[in-house]
C-alpha cells in the first residue's frame, strides 16, 4: 500500500508535546511502522500510527501521551456501567481479590459493575465452536487470529490486509459486556439502551481507538475508556476495609488469566499459540502471509510484551502483575465455569457474531497500472539514493534509518544534504 | 548457476537475494524481504501472498536440498518473475517431485517441521506459470511467473 493511503487515517490518539520534546531519536527508532520523524528539532508523527505506544514507553521526557476517556462526564456515575479489564485485578498486591477491586469501584460511585473475566470464559467456548465449525472447510484461513488486541487488528488492517479473513467475526468480551450490560439494564428499567454509558478501565489507549474506528464491527457499545493509572489512587483508597459480602466476581482462573500472554488461549481446547510483543507479532504475521503456521488453529497476538499486563497504562510492573495473576489462577482453579449447552445456545442465536466483515472503513481497491509503475520507479530511485548513503543508521537526519531517509529524499521531503556523513565528505 | 534474469527493462526492477545451504537460522529471510518490497511498491495483497508463499517454498528447497543458491525477482508493472537457482544435487524426478506428499527430505528436516512434500506442489498451485529445469547433480532452476491484475 502506498504511503499516501496509509496516512489517510483521520484522528491521532498518540500526541507529542513539543514543549517537552528535545528531539532525541528514541521514539523515532522505536516506532515499528517508522511513522516518526524529527523535524526542526521536534518529533512528529508523519506516517501511519497504529497506536502501539512503543514511543510512549521509550520517551525519557514523558513528552508523548495518548488520549483516552472521550467526552463522557464522570461526575454523574449513577447510570454508568464500569467494566474493568482483567488486568486491573493484578495491580494491587496479593491480598486483594478481584471481588474487592470490583467492590472498590462500586464505592467510587459507579452505578453498575460488570466483571469481564466471566464473559471472557464464555468467549473462549465461542472461539472453540467457531473454529471447530470452520477449520475443515476448503480454504479455511488457518491459523485463525484473535480479534482481542486492537493494535494487532489495526496492524493487520493497515499492513497485512490479506490476513483480515483470518480474524473470526466474533465480538470481543469487552464489547459483549458493554452490549449486554446496556441492553439488560434498558429492559429492566424500561429505558433506551443509550441511557446507560459503559466505561472500560483499560491498560492501554488502543481500546479508545477501536471504539471510534471500528474495523471489526459497525459501532462500539463502549462510551469511554480510562487508563488504570488515572483512577488507581482513588480506587486503592476505596478498596481498603471493604466489608460488604456482595459477589460481583464469578469467573475461575481461566478468565482471570486473560491479562497475561497465553491467558486467552489457556481456556481454548484447540491447537493454539500465544505471541506477545509487537516485533514478534509482525514477524509471525509475515510468516502467516507466507503460508506458514497452517497447522495451528488459533493464535493469540498481543502487541504488548507479556500481554495486556505490559500495557502503558498499568501501574504494577508486568512481571509482578504476572506473579499476582498466577497466584489468582492457583486460587480460583483452571476448571471451566461455563456450561457448554448455555454457550452453544447463545452461539446459535448469533450472540457472538459481529455485524461486519473485518475491514477498514474505506475499501482498498486494486492498484491501477500507473500506481504500480510509479511504485517501481520510486523504488529504483530509492535504491539509487541508498547507494550514496553510509548505512550507519544513525538517525541524525531525522529519519529512523538510511532506507527511510532515502524514501523521504525520493519523495522530495528532505534533501540528501541532510545526511551528516555526506556533509562531512563535502568538508573534506 | 545460470540465470535468465540479468537486467530489468526500463520501468522494471531486479533484485537478488542469496540463499545459503543448510542455514536454517537465516532461512526465509529472502522471502520476507521480497514480501516487504512488494508491499512497499503497492501490489495487491492477494498477489503478494501468492508470491511470498512461492518464494518461501523455493527458498526452503534450496536451504534443504540445494547447495548455495540465489533468488532473483523481476518486478514489472504487468508481470513478476521469480527465478531460483542453486548448485545442489538437483531434482531426480520432476514429475514425482510435483506430486503432493512426495519428499526426499532427510529425517532432520522433518524434525524441524519441514519436508511434508508440499514445496513444489504449493508453488505450482500459487503461481501463474512454473518452469523447472534440473539435471541430476547439477542443481535446480525454477522460473515462477505471476500476472499482475490491475483495475
Amino acid at each position: 500500500m502506498p504511503e499516501s493511503d496509509l496516512a489517510a487515517k483521520p484522528i491521532r490518539y498518540v500526541q507529542i508535546n513539543e514543549s517537552l520534546c528535545n528531539g532525541c531519536v528514541l521514539c523515532m527508532k522505536a516506532c515499528p511502522t517508522k511513522a516518526i520523524r524529527i523535524r526542526d528539532g521536534k518529533a512528529r508523527i508523519e506516517g501511519v500510527c497504529i497506536d502501539c505506544c512503543e514511543c510512549i514507553r521509550v520517551c525519557p521526557r514523558a513528552a508523548i501521551q495518548a488520549i483516552t476517556s472521550g467526552s463522557l462526564d464522570l461526575t454523574e456515575k449513577d447510570n454508568v456501567i464500569v467494566s474493568p479489564s482483567t488486568v486491573l485485578y493484578s495491580q494491587f498486591g496479593e491480598d486483594i481479590l478481584p471481588n474487592d477491586v470490583l467492590l472498590g469501584l462500586k464505592r467510587m460511585g459507579f452505578g453498575y459493575i460488570h466483571d469481564q473475566s466471566y464473559t471472557s470464559e464464555i468467549f473462549n467456548l465461542a472461539v472453540e465452536l467457531y473454529i471447530k465449525e470452520n477449520r475443515d472447510k476448503p480454504d479455511a484461513p488457518l491459523p485463525f487470529i484473535s480479534p482481542v488486541c486492537p493494535v494487532v487488528v489495526s496492524l493487520i488492517a493497515y499492513k497485512f490486509q490479506s490476513l483480515l479473513s483470518h480474524i473470526p467475526p466474533l465480538v470481543t468480551p469487552r464489547e459483549i459486556v458493554a452490549r449486554e450490560g446496556k441492553l439488560r439494564l434498558a429492559a429492566r428499567h424500561g429505558l433506551d439502551a443509550e441511557a446507560f454509558k459503559v466505561v472500560h478501565i483499560t491498560p492501554c489507549p488502543s481500546k479508545m481507538i477501536c471504539m471510534n474506528e471500528s474495523i471489526l464491527q459497525k459501532h462500539s457499545y463502549l462510551d469511554a475508556a480510562i487508563g488504570i493509572n488515572s483512577i488507581y489512587e482513588e480506587l486503592r483508597n476505596n478498596i481498603q476495609d471493604v466489608e460488604e459480602d456482595i459477589v460481583l466476581h464469578h469467573s475461575g482462573g481461566i478468565g482471570l488469566s486473560w491479562g497475561m500472554s497465553g491467558g486467552e488461549i489457556s481456556g481454548v481446547d484447540l491447537n493454539c499459540l500465544a505471541v506477545s510483543g509487537l516485533r514478534e507479532t509482525i514477524r509471525y504475521l509475515e510468516k502467516i502471509e507466507m503460508g506458514l503456521l497452517g497447522d495451528i488453529d488459533y493464535i493469540e497476538f498481543r502487541a504488548c510484551t507479556e500481554g495486556c499486563l505490559g500495557g502503558p497504562f498499568t501501574v504494577m510492573d508486568k512481571y509482578q502483575g504476572k506473579r499476582h495473576i498466577q497466584k489468582l489462577v492457583r486460587m480460583f482453579g483452571v476448571e471451566r465455569r461455563v456450561k457448554y449447552g448455555y454457550v452453544k445456545k447463545l452461539y446459535d442465536k448469533g450472540w457472538f457474531f459481529t455485524n461486519k466483515r473485518p475491514s477498514l472503513q474505506r475499501e482498498l481497491t486494486q492498484p491501477s497500472p500507473s500506481d504500480i509503475a510509479r511504485g517501481i520507479e520510486r523504488q529504483n530511485r530509492i535504491e539509487d539514493i541508498l547507494r550514496l548513503l553510509p548505512r550507519k543508521e544513525c538517525g541524525a537526519c531525522g529519519c529512523p534509518d538510511c532506507a527511510t531517509f532515502a524514501e523521504d529524499v525520493a519523495d522530495g521531503r528532505v534533501s540528501i544534504q541532510d545526511c551528516v556523513f555526506r556533509q562531512d565528505q563535502k568538508k573534506k | 548457476m545460470k540465470f535468465l534474469l540479468e537486467f530489468a527493462q526500463p520501468g522494471g526492477l531486479l533484485k537478488k537475494y542469496s540463499v545459503k545451504a543448510r542455514d536454517f537460522v537465516k532461512a526465509g529471510e529472502g522471502s520476507i524481504q521480497i514480501q516487504r518490497l512488494l508491499k512497499f511498491i503497492g501490489f495487491d495483497a492477494g498477489l503478494i501472498r501468492r508470491i511470498s508463499i512461492c518464494a518461501y517454498e523455493a527458498e526452503m528447497n534450496v536451504v534443504m536440498h540445494g547447495g548455495d543458491g540465489e533468488l532473483r525477482l523481476l518486478v514489472d508493472p504487468k508481470k513478476i518473475i521469480l527465478e531460483v537457482a542453486d548448485n545442489g544435487r538437483g531434482i531426480a524426478d520432476i514429475e514425482l517431485a510435483l506430486q503432493e506428499g512426495y519428499t526426499t527430505a532427510l529425517p532432520e528436516h522433518r524434525e524441524m517441521g519441514f519436508g511434508a512434500g508440499m514445496g513444489l506442489p504449493n508453488i505450482k498451485k500459487n503461481a501463474d506459470s512454473l518452469e523447472i529445469h534440473s539435471e541430476n547433480g547439477q542443481g535446480a532452476h525454477l522460473t515462477i511467473g505471476f500476472e499482475v491484475q490491475t483495475s
